[in-house]
């Protein structure tokens, strides 16, 4: 009986995941999983006013098709913002640095060179 | 909606890794966890399926570049703020308002204060009393749920109520049950 009695004081109870949220929409959880769920949303103000919404919702098996959207729309905008910004990184290239410096030098030393035979002619 | 690669990773430690690492694949992860139950309160507020989807999605991008702006302690707590300001404001027309954020110390003080409530002998002695005070309706549908551990669906059959009634019976109940509570423990000391 105590331990019943805490459950209405008590606003502790485990997180329900989505899966079972979802499975608690359709109808398909036992009557004693359902009322653990409720138990649940008696609790938390976050999961009471989504089932409230969600029980809205004329088609709840298209839940899975919304939600898989609005993440793929998510993971677009979580892995465009790091790509963007690693395009903005420009990572040093050694060996074009060095090619770069070498043919610099070949154009200098190639100038002196034009510019010695052409003092001598 | 499959159980992802993080799931052995919790919210906290998932934030933790996003202020370490900059990283906006963390707060992707987490958000995740989240979309459902966004989608279902901004399906609340705003009562259309095409609106709610949106609602969502400014949501996240509204989380995207706030959440660099606080320490978050309680991400889920922040998020439902987040989320339910937005439906607010939207349904008002008003984009102007900041979110401010919920302080970590009241939540944690809060939690402290219930838990040392539940855990007194007192308080069930107490409970026993106040529940016998409630109105018919509610004392039966509080029995029916918490103590003998029905469904809704299963009160609705007992009882003859329908099943929005059930949950405001429960809901009013557990509510007046707290006041009471409250009230006799505080003439007693």
């Amino acid at each position: 009986m105590k331990e019943n009695l805490k459950d209405i004081l008590s606003n502790l109870n485990p997180d329900i995941d989505q899966e079972t949220l979802m499975l608690y929409l359709q109808g398909k959880l036992s009557a004693e999983k359902q009322h653990e769920v409720e138990k649940h949303l008696m609790d938390s103000d976050f999961e009471g006013d989504a089932v409230e919404g969600l029980e809205g919702l004329k088609d709840k098996r298209r839940l899975t098709i919304l939600v898989d959207q609005l993440n793929f729309e998510l993971k677009r905008k979580t892995t465009k913002r790091k790509s963007r910004r690693d395009r903005l990184q420009i990572k040093p290239d050694h060996t074009l640095m060095i090619a770069v410096i070498i043919i610099l030098l070949l154009i200098v030393i190639s100038y002196f060179i034009i510019q010695q035979f052409l003092s001598q002619g | 909606m499959k159980a992802g690669r993080f799931d052995h990773i919790n919210d906290a430690e998932l934030l933790e890794k996003y202020y370490n690492e900059n990283n906006q694949r963390w707060i992707g992860v987490l958000l995740e966890r989240y979309t459902l139950l966004l989608f279902g309160v901004c399906m609340k507020y705003l009562k259309n399926e095409e609106e709610a989807k949106d609602a969502v999605q400014q949501i996240f991008l509204k989380v995207l570049s706030e959440v660099n702006k606080y320490k978050i302690d309680y991400f889920k707590s922040w998020l439902y703020m987040v989320a339910k300001n937005y439906c607010l404001m939207k349904l008002r027309g008003n984009n102007g308002r900041d979110i401010k954020e919920i302080s970590k110390v009241q939540i944690a003080d809060e939690e402290t204060d219930k838990q040392k409530f539940i855990e007194n002998e007192k308080t069930y002695i107490v409970l026993e009393e106040s529940l016998k005070e409630l109105n018919d309706e509610q004392k039966q549908c509080v029995i029916l749920f918490y103590l003998k551990k029905n469904s809704y669906n299963q009160i609705s059959e007992i009882t003859g109520f329908s099943i929005m009634q059930v949950k405001s019976y429960i809901q009013n109940g557990k509510r007046n049950l707290k006041l009471l509570l409250q009230k006799k423990l505080d003439n007693r000391h």
